[in-house]
This record gives C-alpha cells, structure tokens and sequence, in this order.
C-alpha cells in the first residue's frame, strides 16, 4: 500500500495522533473580544469564545445577527473590526491551511465534476497526484456520492450538490471545519438525512466544527454546545451545553433533554425573531 | 400536407432547407440571365453569361487566385489571433481591477461603436503600407466584440465562486486558471463569433484601402474590369468562409458552456 494510503486509514481511523498533529491542544479556535463594523453598523461587539478539539458548537441566532459574517472572520474571508481571532494558537489574518468551509451556497464549479470539485483542494495545495487518486474517492464514497464521479453538479439534487461541497471541505484532511448554514438550501427530509449522516461521519473523523443555523432544531441536535446570538449589535446572550448522549441518531429527537434545550433556546430567541419579523 | 412541412423530422427540415437553397439559386439564374453581363452574372451560367458558381470552382485551379486567397487567409488569421489573445485577457483585467475599468470603459464604448473603416485613412497616414497596418486594420475590427462581451462575462462571475477560491485559499493566478476563464470562456466565445463577421470585413476592406492584395484585390480588378461572375464568385467564397467558421465557433461555445446545463 502506498504511503498515501497508508496515511489515509491512519486518519479516518482516527486512533493515532502523529508528533506534529496538533490535536493534543486543549484548545483549537479562540475569539476574544471580536467585533464587526460595517460602516455605520455595528453587526456584533465584544464576542469571546473558545471551540476545543473535536467539539461541534452550533451557533443560531435571528436572521441578521451577524452568525455567518462571524464564520467568515474564523475563516479569514473578511478581516474583524475589533479583537482577534486565533487558531492552535496564530492570529487569523487570511484563509488558512487545517480549516476548510461549507456554503450555503455549496459553491462548487459548475463546470467541474464531481470527482473535479472534490480535488480542488488537494490539487491546489499541491498534493501529490497518486495521493489525489487515493483520497478522492474515499471522500466522495464516505459522503454517499460514489456512482457521480463525473456528474456535474447541474446534473445533481441539492442535497446531493452540498454532500459534494462537504466532501470537498473533509478531503483537505481539516482539523476545524466552519458549516455556513449548509443545510439551509436543501429540501426538509434531505436535511434530515443530511444532519444524520454528518453526524457519522463526524464520529469517524471527529473535528472541531463551528456550525452555523438558524434552525433551534438542527443547532441542538448537533452541537454539544449551543452558542445564542441575541441583540443590536448582537453578542453571545448564552452558551448552553447540550449533554446529550453520543452518538446522537434519530434517537435523540425524542429525548425529553433534547425538548428541554429546544424549548429553552426558542424562548430566549422567541422575541427578537418576533421584532426582527416586523422590522421593515 | 400542413403537418408534413410543420413536422421537426429530420428528413423534413433537411429538404425545407435544401428547398429554400434551391429556389434561391433558381431566382439568381432567371436574374442573372436576363441582365447584361456587365452588371449581373447568373450562378451557372453558359454562352455569354459566364456564371459565378462555375467561377468560383474554376478559381480552384488558378494558381494566381490561390496565391491571393492565401494572402487574405495569412492577413485574417494573424490578425483575428492577435485580437482573440489580447481581448480576452485584457477582458477578465479590466473586470478584476475595478479602477481600471472605470477609467476606460468610456474609450472602450466609443471605440466599439467606431466605424473602424473611418479609421483607415488615418492608419495608412501614419504606418503607410505593408503587412503590418492590414492587420491593424483587421484587429481593431475584430477586438472590441471579443473585448466587450469577455469584460461583460467576467463581471457576472458569482462572488460567492470566488469566495470559495480564496477560502481554499487559491492564488491570484490560480484564481484565473479556475474561475474566471472557465466562466468567461463561453461569453468570450460569443464575441469570437461576433467578431469572425466584422474581421472578414476589416480584411477586404485592408486589403481595398491600403496596398491592394488578396481577395480584396481579386475583387477590385474584377469589379474595374465589369467582370461580375468573378465579384460575385470571390464574395461567395468569402460568405461561405464566414458561415464555416461562425458554425466552428458556435459549436466551441455550446462545448464550453455544456456545464451550464442548457440544451442538453
């Protein structure tokens, strides 16, 4: 087996951790004191948060609370007003290696297949070719796309369009992987499906992901913990941690602690989404 | 009967055109035959009325015509190149870098409205004869069609596509490679074809204007000489060229823009 390959099962098993993996840090992504200012507007102040490793955070808050421009700051796509934002430990001031993102948009090229779109990444960072060959098609296969090798994505459903988008993100190997609202564009039943099969998928590889929703549901099913944004400009009104049992499944959608939380963060959101629903 | 000629059938559609092509030339001949031959020629012809279809195909075996022919094509391609190499890349900058575009969008709009045959005087004033001023000439026809639809194309790509680029944090250059010509490329294309037509005109009228040679000049000593089965035998070859290669160019578009997913 080649040394690609080799490289590839010690990673999806996810047992060993190598000398410079930096998984041993308690702490992966750090924000301290992030603000953002556009012009005039002030979309959020003073938010401090740490992700640690292998954990997923899920952050809901109303339409317009600044939660996918927050994303984009982890990412680097758009530089913070205020504060700074740092991983394993480095100061973010542009995209960087070990972090990979999903859109809601999925943003693949439309005129890439399959297969093309999931390369991107590796052949951008100049991954060796007979590693491409090896990884490719293990992360289309893991996200259930094998068979659509060379389908273009006009040629795909939605929810077929995003497995897409987030095997692109998985086979850069990431350690924080940001989700902008991936389900969002996608038919309510795929979502389901959706939100289940990242769930395993996270439980083969586990790494830290910031995930960001508006749907109260999809945030407590996934995270283990639940960051609410609330407020003009908005900040963090709430960390709440979600002790639910892993692995999480359908299962979990009837446990009376999952209600609980639900019920509670929709309480709390309840009257800014009223006030955001008729501002004009 | 009505619903034979209506029908999309193969068959059909293929002898509506032939029909079409055939009544055509029909009507040229009956023309062609009932004027003086000084002024029109018929496409067959016989005595007396030399026809222009049987010229063209005896222009397949006059050396000196074919010299001529390969002087025009020479002209055409180097400077339809020229224009097709520097639009397109001059195209997807200028929709990069915002301030130079709008520093220039106004010399941009004035000279693709600029009759360009308004332009050849002041070209041969200033580089005289010669190869080089021609294809001037057939540049500057060619390349503001390509320029403006390529500029137009460049600026409609989503952000969101060059978002993703720089998240996975793509190089300027890389940039290029992956987004923008891929997606510029169909819109290019269309231009390439707007262009063929007009770079066919900048040719033969380079070649009437400035020092006469090739097809241009076929049909100057042609037309002088009330030789109106050899005019009409040059333009016909010349009309063909042009549909052949508009054809070519629509099928490279309709290659390019397959991931849009229409007509498929």
């Amino acid at each position: 087996m080649s040394q690609a390959a080799s490289n590839l099962v010690h990673t999806v098993s996810g047992t060993g951790t190598s000398a410079d993996d930096p998984s041993s840090a308690p702490t992966r992504i750090a924000i301290s004191g992030a603000g953002k200012k556009y012009g005039e507007l002030q979309v959020f102040k003073d938010i401090n948060l740490t992700f640690g490793n292998g954990e997923i955070v899920t952050v809901v808050g109303p339409s317009g609370c600044g939660k996918t421009t927050l994303l984009r700051c982890i990412d680097g796509l758009i530089p913070l007003s205020e504060g700074e934002v740092k991983i394993e430990g480095s100061p973010i001031n542009g995209p960087r290696e070990g972090v990979a993102m999903v859109f809601q948009h999925f943003g693949l090229f439309p005129w890439k297949t399959v297969y093309q779109n999931v390369a991107y990444g590796l052949k951008l960072a100049r991954h060796p070719a007979a590693e491409i060959k090896e990884k490719v098609p293990y992360f289309i296969n893991l996200v259930g796309l094998s068979g659509f090798e060379t389908a273009f994505p006009y040629q795909l459903s939605g929810g077929m369009q995003q497995r897409c988008g987030l095997a692109r993100a998985l086979a850069m190997e990431p350690h924080v992987l940001l989700m902008d609202e991936p389900f969002a564009a996608v038919d309510a039943q795929t979502r389901e499906i959706l939100q289940f099969e990242l769930l395993k998928i996270w439980e083969l590889r586990p790494l830290t992901m910031v995930f960001v929703t508006h749907s109260i549901e999809e945030a407590v099913l996934m995270g283990h913990r639940v960051v609410v944004l609330k407020g003009r400009p908005s900040g963090v009104h709430e960390v709440i941690d979600v002790d639910l049992p892993a692995p999480r499944d359908r299962g979990t959608l009837g446990h009376p602690r999952f209600t609980e939380v639900r019920e509670h963060v929709w309480s709390t959101l309840m009257d800014e989404v009223r006030a955001a629903e008729f501002e004009v | 009967m009505l619903n034979l000629i209506n029908s999309d059938k193969r068959w059909v559609r293929w002898a509506t055109f032939a029909a079409g092509l055939l009544l055509g030339l029909v009507i040229w001949e009956i023309v062609g035959w009932s004027f003086n031959p000084a002024f029109m020629a018929p496409f067959i012809g016989g005595d007396g009325h030399p026809g222009a279809g049987t010229r063209l195909v005896a222009f397949f075996g006059d050396e000196e015509f074919i010299d001529s022919f390969a002087s025009s094509a020479r002209l055409f391609a180097t400077g339809f190149a020229i224009a097709v190499v520097t639009a397109i890349p001059f195209g997807i900058l200028l929709a990069r870098l915002t301030w130079l575009r709008i520093s220039l969008e106004s010399y941009i709009l004035v000279l693709y409205v600029t009759p360009m045959v308004a332009l050849i005087p002041f070209i041969l004033s200033i580089m005289g004869f010669g190869f080089w001023p021609k294809v001037l000439v057939v540049v500057l026809f060619a390349f503001f069609p390509i320029l403006y639809n390529t500029l137009e194309g460049a600026r409609s790509v989503k952000p969101e596509l060059l978002e993703v680029a720089r998240s996975f944090r793509t190089s300027e250059l890389a940039i290029w490679r992956d987004v923008l010509i891929p997606y510029t490329l169909p819109f290019a294309l269309t231009g390439v074809r707007q262009a063929l037509g007009r770079a066919l005109v900048g040719m033969i009228a380079a070649e009437f204007f400035l020092s006469t040679s090739g097809l241009g000049e076929e049909l100057m000593v042609a037309s002088r000489n009330f030789n109106m089965a050899s005019v009409l035998a040059t333009i016909i070859l010349v009309t063909v060229i042009g549909v052949i290669l508009m054809r070519l160019a629509q099928s490279l578009e309709q290659r390019f823009a397959a991931w849009r997913g229409i007509e498929q």
